[in-house]
């Protein structure tokens, strides 16, 4: 069966129009009726007890609504990972302790949100300071002040992968070396900062409309938080203005807004600033990561032994994922028959990092990459050769781990080195220039349930009309990537009718199926894709009969859905619309509605993903010798994403991924003193502008993945690692500056060249 | 913190207006010219005036004229982006030109001004550097009352500039530029294209009929509490031949007389350093063009 013509189409996103016209509505562009303004009062300090707090000033200041502390709620401690109570480390608001610059420690209600601020600056907290730690090696050391109380030494985690005899393997090595990397933490830097918009709902239920990735997670996190049924509460996804996984947990504002709506039947809105989500926000994990590497005289990789220091700020978050994939990325696109790996996630006082695009990827691979760039200088082997010769393949598996049942690294990497014309610029050295190279692989989607979700890790409804319409339900989440679109691509193809034809509801914990686990990870595609191609699957079972009965069909007859026409495969002339279609059905069906649900779960997948996406990057740079500028001239991207359903939503991701890894190569970094963030602004943090960003050039390698809806994989996050690694090679190549730190600063480059 | 957003906004269509206005409200208004400094800085709370006098509407300070001695003024509510191609400021003022090419944003530069970059006060000005070494001043207007200020003087330190409630720069005057000039200005923006300069550097050098070195005049940005001029490396330059090597001394000179400091965008040592090597560049530039006999073209 040929692939519908609508899957790997380029289509805008549907509602693109209302976006940038200003209609699509946002939480924060949301006001209803009484509605109060919430403002949060944060720790001024990296780590205090809670001596005393009196609320008195400002529960008496003219406007001020309600005034709630940690003293006022269930003091239940929650987290994403329900798998492992332990992990659940945080309150909604401070109990007893404070542990970053930042933590929440009370929150007001108000008429106006200049009144809630004022109020928070008239509640008086009396702290007893106290010692508080920085650095991953400081809370290590002996006699580190403990964070919190159930981890004394602050070690808070730790995972260890070992297979094929690690000590041994080396002990064969001709060439080994070994070689410590330092990446900051930086920032999601969403265009939409954080806003949660609740209302009280009859019968003491609440409604929360929120900027999340995962109304599902929030929504059982909030009821258990509230101390109320799951069913009471209802979580609604407006637009959302980005997320790259600094969206997806439980966040103090949204139970703010819906506890405070509670208590005063009033809706309560709170938004946060720019400069509160680059001080206190969720960032990317900060790393010390040490690679040792083995391999024979020709390059042949023997073992690998990577062990990794992750800081974790002051919470857990969503750390244990984050300490978890990156040794599975440590073990990514090379046949490592040998490998060892630790991870320890140690508590901090800085602000918690958690979830962000690429998970784990951009740090492991910033290290392995650059390594592997090294380890080829040395060994005198053509860094793509070296690639090449080690490369995974379809049908390798990370032991206990995965399977890649597709892969098309090897032919990514044997692309861009053809397209950037990469063996003559690296063989003609041309003063202050530099040609680079780095891989990515990602998984398209998590299979280990962390959340513990007894329902389906995502499910769907498709309802179909006599008018020839459909209408998709799921509670998976657009946040700006386009899967609304994507997914109704997916439905379109497989019922044969125009995609504005479909209606989406999306996102409403009330309304649409049971559940989704959110956006994170690259998993909506595959895996809300399945749901949808499911129940489109049903819906057609329900619609062929009624071609059967109309022309006396031989049972070895298909029925085929295009066109907005049902109608015999072997006969297309015999066919009816499809609105004519459902109507028949209808008919049959004395007036039930033709309505299909549909669901998928990975089962049998081994621990971290269904599929997993490659890809390889080519970066031409032009380095400054004298001022340290960097100036990146040209990108080349080849990509296996599987099966893309639209080519214009992968571009996108692209060129998104080249801006962010831009900004983690050259420029960004949350420039944090004692747990302060010392450049909360955007003129001070900085990303990549529309005018830094270079020509790239774009190369799709298809493969068809059995797991994917029509063969489609992960194209939302591989592509943010590669990008620094590969400058990084083509700086060394430009001017022979190697750099293990990020970002690479001019200031950098000349110390790199004994200039400064 | 946010503060609460709430003021008056005076939209005069004549200078005497404005100057009323100012001298009604004194201290609690604040002059908004293209409102690219003024409004984050309202939005943030550092400031919160009760009156904000536009200028927008003020057609008699919108436009760059030449007086009859060859001078350019510069109206206060020009836009940059008019600044920037004005066919005499590409000719004659390369450094100013290019300043107003390169600062900020396409956006920022159709509604930010040369007079609003000076009177924000920053050491940053991009604008700054340039005007110090064409030598141009600042005419100031009251209700009852004008004066003049070198633009050198202008500057007090970070943020405060010699200006007292009631007055507003009325134009910006560059005189002619001696004959046998060469001026240009670099600035560098360590992180990203569109970013606060690191460091700026101007520089004009004007040649004698023998090629010596008539004058030099090397102006400094974002290296010092104030833009700044750099009195020894000029006095190293006066009276020599402009060799390569005597550029490069004059380019450390003018490093060591930088006064930079740490911070979130650079540190002191790479500032002083690349003080250096765009002093080296923009002397360079200054002496070809002055060789050449023209003062213009971009850098
Ligand atoms: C994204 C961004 C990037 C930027 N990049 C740069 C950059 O690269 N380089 C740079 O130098 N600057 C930069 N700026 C700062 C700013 O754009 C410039 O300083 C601009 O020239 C300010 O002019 P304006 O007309 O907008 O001033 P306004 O904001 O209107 O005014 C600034 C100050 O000057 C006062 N003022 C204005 N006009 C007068 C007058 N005629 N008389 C008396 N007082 C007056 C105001 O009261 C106010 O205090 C940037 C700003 C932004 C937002």
């Amino acid at each position: 069966m040929s692939t519908p013509p609508i899957i790997g189409a380029r289509i805008p996103q549907l509602g693109a129009r209302e976006k940038v016209t200003g209609q699509a509505v946002y939480t924060d562009d949301m006001k209803l009726p009484g509605m109060l303004y919430g403002a949060i009062l944060r720790s001024p300090h990296a780590h205090a007890r809670i001596k005393r707090i009196d609320t008195s000033k400002a529960r008496a200041l003219p406007g001020v609504k309600d005034v709630v502390t940690g003293d006022d709620t269930l003091k239940v401690a929650y987290g994403n990972w329900r798998l492992v109570p332990d992990i659940q480390d945080e309150y909604v608001l401070a109990v007893d302790k404070v542990r970053y610059v930042g933590d929440e420690v009370a929150a007001v209600c108000a008429l106006d949100a200049d009144t809630a601020r004022r109020a928070c600056e008239l509640i008086e907290v009396e702290y007893e300071v106290l010692p508080a730690v920085f650095s991953v090696e400081e809370a290590l050391a002996e006699g580190a002040p403990t964070i919190r109380a159930e981890k004394p030494g602050n070690l808070s985690l730790t995972r260890e992968i070992e297979y094929g005899g690690v000590d041994e393997a080396f002990t064969r090595a001709e060439y080994v070396r070994e070689d410590t990397f330092r990446v900051p933490t930086v920032s999601h830097a969403y265009l939409e900062p954080c806003s949660a918009l609740a209302a009280p709902d009859e019968g003491g239920r609440v409604t929360l409309w929120t900027s999340t990735q995962t109304p599902y997670i929030v929504q059982v996190l909030l009821a258990k938080t509230l101390g109320l049924p799951e069913n009471h509460v209802r979580v609604i996804k407006p637009q959302v203005g980005g997320g790259f996984g600094g969206k997806m947990e439980l966040r103090t504002w949204e139970f703010c807004a819906a506890f405070m709506a509670l208590r005063t039947g009033r809706p309560v809105k709170f938004t946060l600033t720019r400069a509160d989500e680059l001080a206190y926000g969720r960032r990317r994990h900060a790393m010390v990561l040490r690679s040792k590497i083995g391999l024979t005289r020709d390059g042949v990789i023997l073992a690998k032994d990577l062990d990794v220091l992750l800081d974790s700020g002051g919470y857990n978050a969503m750390g244990a994922t984050a300490t978890f994939l990156v040794g599975n990325f440590g073990a990514m696109l090379y046949r490592i028959p040998a490998y060892r790996y630790l991870g320890r996630y140690v508590y901090t006082n800085n602000p918690p990092a958690s979830a962000m695009r690429g998970f784990g990827a951009p740090q492991a691979l910033f290290a392995g990459e650059c390594q592997l760039n090294m380890v080829a200088e040395e060994l005198g082997i053509d860094p793509i050769e070296l690639r090449i010769r080690n490369a995974m393949q379809a049908g390798d598996s990370v032991p206990g781990v995965a399977t890649a049942r597709t892969c098309g690294f090897r032919e990514a990497l044997e692309k861009v080195r053809d397209a950037s014309g990469w063996v003559e610029k690296r063989a003609r050295k041309r003063p202050g220039k530099g040609i680079g190279v780095a891989g990515c692989s990602f998984i398209s989607g998590g299979v280990f349930n962390w959340f513990d979700t007894k329902y389906h890790f995502t499910s769907c409804e498709v309802r179909v009309f006599e008018d020839g319409t459909a209408h998709l339900l799921t509670m998976a989440s657009d946040i700006g990537q386009g899967s609304d679109t994507v997914l109704r691509q997916i439905l379109a193809a497989e019922l044969g009718i125009d995609i504005h034809k479909i209606r989406l509801t999306a996102g409403d914990t009330a309304v649409t199926p049971k559940a989704d686990l959110g956006t994170w990870g690259s998993r909506v595609t595959l895996m809300a894709g399945n749901a949808v191609l499911d129940a489109a699957r049903k819906i057609k079972e329900m619609l062929a009969g009624v071609l059967f009965m109309e022309y006396d069909l031989n049972q070895i007859h298909d029925v085929a859905f295009a066109g907005d026409r049902v109608f015999v495969r072997a006969k297309p002339k015999r066919g009816m619309d499809f609105g004519e279609c459902v109507y028949k059905a209808l008919r049959g069906r004395r007036g039930e509605p033709l309505t299909a649900f549909g669901y998928y779960t990975p089962r049998d997948k081994g621990l971290v993903t269904p599929a997993f996406s490659f890809g390889a990057q080519v970066i031409e740079v032009e380095v400054d010798e004298d001022t340290g500028v960097v100036s990146v001239e040209q990108v080349h991207t080849a990509h296996d994403s599987g099966v893309p359903i639209n080519t214009m939503a992968v571009e996108g991701q692209l060129e998104g991924s080249i801006h962010m890894g831009l900004g983690y190569a050259l420029s960004e970094e949350l420039i944090t003193v004692e747990g302060r963030v010392r450049n909360a602004t955007f003129l001070d943090y900085r990303i990549p502008a529309a005018e830094d960003m270079p020509p790239s050039a774009s190369y799709e390698i298809v493969t068809r993945d059995p797991e994917g809806p029509y063969g489609a994989k992960e194209a939302g996050e591989g592509l943010v690692s590669p990008t620094a690694p590969a400058i990084a090679e083509a700086i060394w190549d430009a001017v022979g500056v190697r750099s293990d730190t990020l970002p690479i600063t001019p200031q950098r480059v000349l110390e790199g060249l004994g200039k400064l | 913190m946010t503060a609460p957003l709430s003021f008056d906004v005076h939209r005069p269509r004549a200078l005497t207006e404005a100057l009323d206005l100012l001298d009604e409200y004194g201290a609690t208004a604040r002059v908004i010219a293209g409102g690219t400094d003024l409004l984050p800085k309202l939005r943030n709370g550092r400031l919160s005036p009760e009156h904000l006098v536009s200028l927008g509407r003020v057609g008699e300070l919108d436009g760059i004229e030449e007086t009859g001695d060859g001078a350019l003024v510069i109206g206060a509510a020009t836009r940059l982006f008019d600044v920037q191609r004005h066919p005499l400021v590409r000719k004659r003022l390369p450094a100013l030109h290019h300043a107003c090419s390169v600062m900020a944003t396409v956006q920022i530069r159709n509604m930010g001004t040369v007079a609003g970059n000076l009177a924000n006060g920053s050491p940053c000005a991009d604008t700054s550097a340039p005007l110090l070494v064409y030598g141009a001043t600042l005419e100031v207007a009251r209700r009852d009352g004008h004066r003049e200020i070198p633009v050198g003087a202008f500057h007090k330190g970070p943020g405060s500039v010699d200006l007292a409630s009631g007055e507003l720069i009325v134009a910006i005057r560059v005189p002619p530029v001696p004959a046998g000039s060469g001026s240009a200005y670099q600035r560098i923006s360590a992180r990203s294209r569109v970013d606060m300069a690191a460091a700026g550097v101007a520089g004009l050098v004007t040649l004698d009929g023998d090629g010596r070195v008539a004058e030099a005049r090397i102006g400094l940005s974002a290296v010092s509490p104030t833009p700044t001029r750099c009195p020894e490396a000029e006095s190293l330059l006066t009276g020599q031949v402009p060799d390569a090597p005597l550029l490069e001394r004059a380019a450390r000179e003018a490093a060591e007389e930088a006064k930079p400091i740490d911070d979130v965008r650079a540190t002191a040592a790479y500032r002083r350093h690349v003080v250096f090597v765009m002093a080296n560049r923009v002397l360079t530039t200054c002496v070809a063009r002055a060789s050449a006999g023209a003062g213009g073209g971009t850098p």
